[in-house]
């Protein structure tokens, strides 16, 4: 998260200088900072991994979209069909995410993906109790959500 | 932008708006009409989107980012409302 | 032309998702499911009308405040049902009776406000 602060300080100092606040000279002074702390700064500790972490950033939105898209399509089908389909179950699942910010923001992404709605911690936080709205395969929801959670704490960590 | 579209888009959300308004008044239970609330909250924020759309004018979409940010408050502090003590079967 | 086209599947698609957040909303048969159709599905649709209204005007200005409404909903959609829902489970809303099965349940302590782990052979998939 430094470098990212830093990359931030590089496109404000190019928005100055230009002279120009608009958006898309923002996101110019971004990308330009960007190549230069990935590259330039390859051998400064903070940055070493700075480079594949954007890649990584772009594909998993990517990721987020398609999943976003596909289960909502699901809960569509169930929604508009006369019959329900669904199997809901409360579900706890083992978290490797330690910190406030990677539990707030794992469990946040996991509210966003339909099927799943994150309830609560427990106290000790080694658990989240998630609601599932299709528990077929109980292992495939867990490896799914473990799925997940290793891609968040890629970006994160 | 073709004005059957436009047409069209406002009967999707007022329906909506009627689903999640039949919501609110059947209950039965008070976290039930906060989630129809809150329903119709982000509502509003695609209504204005819609109008802005109609009338061109973008300043509509200042009131859409301040609703889409104040929108979740009411949700959050009903919640508190109901851990610390209301009615345990309303 | 391309552009109007655009952005009327978008927010036509947008009004679609509304639309289907509201009947999830009416027709789901609990709490917790009708919140899975109207944060999930309400989100997604907001976001379609947005970049709708991104597209139709083609402006840095309304790019940046389209962006900003979309953050906004993606950040605060999530809190809000979790405090609902929480809030809900505990103050004893009825589940659908068809529920599979429930780990949760009586692991929470109203006094101490405490929430219990389960016990470590019931939990799958851990590390």
């Amino acid at each position: 998260m430094n470098a990212l602060t830093w990359n931030i300080i590089l496109a404000l100092i190019w928005v100055g200088i230009t002279g120009e606040f608009s958006s898309a000279n923002l996101v110019i002074g971004f990308v330009l900072g960007y190549v230069i702390l990935a590259f330039a700064m390859r051998d400064v500790k903070h940055f070493t991994h700075y480079a594949s972490k954007v890649p990584k950033v772009i594909r998993f939105v990517g990721f987020f979209v398609r999943e976003l898209v596909m289960s909502n399509l699901r809960v569509a089908y169930d929604v508009l069909t006369p019959t329900h389909y669904m199997r809901p179950a409360v579900i706890a699942v083992k978290l490797e995410a330690r910190t406030d910010g990677e539990i707030t923001i794992l469990a946040n992404l996991i509210s966003l993906t339909p099927g799943t709605l994150s309830l609560d911690v427990s106290s000790d936080r080694s658990v989240l109790y998630l609601h599932v709205m299709y528990l077929d395969d109980e292992e495939a929801v867990h490896a799914s959500i473990k799925a997940l959670e290793a891609r968040v704490l890629e970006i994160l960590r | 932008m073709p004005a059957f579209v436009i047409w069209i888009s406002y009967v999707m959300l007022s329906a909506t708006l009627v689903l999640a308004f039949i919501r609110l008044v059947r209950g039965p239970s008070l976290p039930d009409r906060v989630v129809a609330l809150e329903l119709m909250a982000s509502l509003t924020v695609g209504f204005i989107g819609v109008y802005a759309l109609t009338s061109d004018q973008t300043a509509f979409l200042d009131v859409a980012m301040v609703l889409a940010l104040t929108a979740f408050l009411a949700a959050v502090g009903f919640a508190r409302y109901l851990e610390r003590g209301g009615h345990r079967d309303d | 032309m391309i552009n109007s086209l655009l952005a009327s599947v978008f927010v036509l698609s947008g009004c679609f998702f509304m639309l289907l957040a509201g009947l999830g909303a009416l027709r789901m048969p609990d709490l917790l499911m009708r919140m899975h159709a109207t944060t999930k599905a309400g989100a997604l649709g907001i976001g379609l009308i947005m970049v709708g209204v991104a597209i139709h005007f083609l402006d840095s200005g309304v790019t940046t405040r389209v962006m900003a409404i979309v953050l906004f909903i993606i950040l605060t959609a999530p809190v809000a049902a979790h405090a609902i829902g929480r809030a809900g489970y505990f103050v004893g809303v009825p589940l659908w009776e068809h529920m599979v099965k429930d780990e949760l349940k009586g692991r929470y302590d109203e006094q101490t406000h405490t929430l219990a782990s389960p016990p470590k052979d019931e939990t799958q998939g851990g590390r």
